[in-house]
């Protein structure tokens, strides 16, 4: 560089110089309005909600002697090994394997989905939509509306679980996948392109081993929701730590069914610790 | 002539890129396309490789217009040529081997290259000779990621040489690294050309790169040749006019 070409922008940039450059803003005089009845529509909904949901704290102070009241019988929990301990773990275990084949048997379906699902793997533009379109419709209905359909077919019992934890979280990893394929750094499949390679040697070979990292992180996160969903499907029949949870509670059982949250609390605790350990690793 | 290109024009909403550019690269050399940004180099590589489509002009690999050629035809000659990218577009996470041998996956069964536990024993074997070529066979089993920014580059080229193309096409190969490292990737493309005849052709934002290692050198000046000429002809003018200053500053005063 000469100083010749570096005269006239050291000369702009001086503050002696003559001539300043002035920052102009173009006015918006509509915008403290537009804030205005952006915020009067806000707390408008809530005012609205808080009159459809029956939102009413005075209630809930005029009536903690009720729950005092079963909370007090809840304690102390049953400690009893034979009626309450023993079968909380062994149905704590079946609510893990609930929770862990729902993850499992799902990867073939939402890896299939996110491939054809992703705008950069996708084979055509038809395929991207349908693809979308059957994830959304496995995240739209809730997995204990699966668990209550499986339950008409195979009846009560964790293998419905199972069942409803495949479809709903089909849904919801396809999508994240998609997602996270749709982010990753395009120039190793465009160069596998340029090489001949055809579109499924190219997502075999660069887009895939590119996600790998997301993808089991996703798939660690899905564990740990599903290991929680599966509690919840106990309550409608599916089995697992959750039956018994709604068993104790219809029979005035309060001491066993905080032995039982006790247990699904230390479960929790493990699952989270377990992910969480695994995902560090993978990070390193 | 392994490479020769005639006419090549291209613009980008109504943006004239490219007008009229000539070339040919012979088997064995190695040529050079020197210009400021946005002169068109770019655009160039990519129109021959494929990437972008040209608005008209002809390109013939060892005398065959790639116009006159469809579907598989067309895909059969241009798996001859190779590209070398400036951000290397590998995959880190697997080998050096097998990031290389991903560039025979043309000629790999679909079946075959779903994994690299797959890949045919003489693919690995190709792969792992034209890992000696550029001089990292040591490395075959190390993970790129934890190769070096030139190293990575050099197992590109690997890649590239395991399409066994005969034309190799580099975009801006050495921009990304350390001046070490970008000498040694020239001194390997230059050694291909004329060690084992390849027709390659850089993108170059180093003249003195491009004057050291390259046969020839070809300038482009907003989407038009300046100069095609061996590259101990050219002086000083010839850059200046590609890269001449006064056109900066003429553009700045304009918009002030």
């Amino acid at each position: 560089m000469t100083p010749q070409i570096l005269t006239p922008a050291v000369a702009r940039r001086s503050p002696s110089a003559q001539t300043r450059v002035a920052l102009v803003r173009p006015k918006k005089p509509l915008r403290w309005i537009t804030t205005a009845a952006v915020a009067a529509v806000v707390v408008g909904l809530h005012a609205v909600a808080i009159e459809g949901t029956d939102f009413k704290p005075a209630l809930l102070v005029d009536g903690w002697k009720g729950m005092a009241a079963f909370i007090g019988d809840a304690f102390p929990p049953d400690l009893s090994w034979e009626k309450t301990i023993r079968p909380g773990l062994e149905a704590t275990l079946v609510t893990l394997w609930i929770g862990l084949l729902g993850t499992t048997l799902s990867v073939p379906f939402a890896l299939l989905l996110a491939a054809l699902a992703a705008e950069n793997t996708s084979p055509h533009r038809l395929v991207y939509q349908a693809a979308r379109s059957v994830l959304s419709f496995f995240r739209a209905v809730p997995d204990i509306v699966f668990a209550l359909i499986f339950v008409t077919a195979v009846g009560l019992g964790p293998f419905a679980g199972v069942l409803a934890l495949i479809c709903h979280n089909t849904g919801v990893m396809g999508k994240l996948w998609a997602e996270s394929m749709e982010e990753i750094d395009s120039g190793p499949q465009e160069a596998l392109r340029t090489a001949g390679a055809n579109r499924i040697q190219q997502v075999a070979n660069a887009t895939l081993p590119m996600v790998v990292p997301q993808f089991v992180g996703l798939l660690l996160y899905r564990f740990d929701v599903n290991v929680r969903s599966s509690l919840v499907l106990g309550l409608v029949g599916a089995g697992g730590i959750g039956l018994l949870i709604n068993q104790s509670i219809k029979s005035f059982q309060f001491d066993s069914m905080l032995t039982h949250i006790l247990i699904v609390l230390v479960l929790i605790i493990v699952v989270d610790q377990f992910s969480a350990w695994i995902r560090r690793r993978l990070a390193a | 002539m392994p490479l020769s290109v005639h006419g090549l024009r291209k613009s980008f909403n109504g943006r004239t890129v490219l007008e009229g550019v000539d070339f040919s690269v012979a088997a064995g050399e190695l040529v050079a396309f020197l210009g400021a940004n946005g002169s068109g180099k770019s655009t160039t590589l990519r129109c021959v490789m494929g990437i972008t489509a040209p608005d008209s002009g002809s390109i013939s690999i060892d005398g065959t217009a790639l116009e006159t050629l469809q579907g598989r035809d067309l895909q059969q000659v241009r798996q001859r040529m190779a590209m070398i990218f400036q951000k290397i577009h590998l995959v880190p996470r697997r080998t050096a081997l097998d990031n290389v041998c991903a560039g025979a996956l043309s000629r790999i069964p679909t079946v075959r290259s779903l994994s690299p536990l797959l890949f045919p024993a003489d693919v690995q074997q190709e792969a792992l000779d034209c890992l000696d070529r550029v001089g990292l066979a040591d490395r075959a089993l190390d993970r790129v990621g934890r190769l070096s920014g030139g190293q990575q580059q050099r197992v590109a080229v690997a890649r590239a040489l395991c399409q066994r193309a005969d034309v190799v096409l580099a975009d801006e190969p050495v921009s990304a690294l350390d001046p070490h490292a970008a000498e040694q990737v020239m001194a390997l493309l230059r050694e291909l050309a004329h060690a084992e005849g390849l027709a390659v052709a850089a993108v170059l934002h180093q003249p003195d790169l491009a004057l050291r290692y390259a046969d020839r050198s070809i300038g482009l000046l907003q989407g038009s040749m300046t100069f095609d000429l061996p590259s101990t002809e050219i002086t000083a003018d010839h850059l200046d006019t590609l890269y001449a200053p006064d056109r900066d500053v003429s553009d700045r005063k304009s918009a002030a």
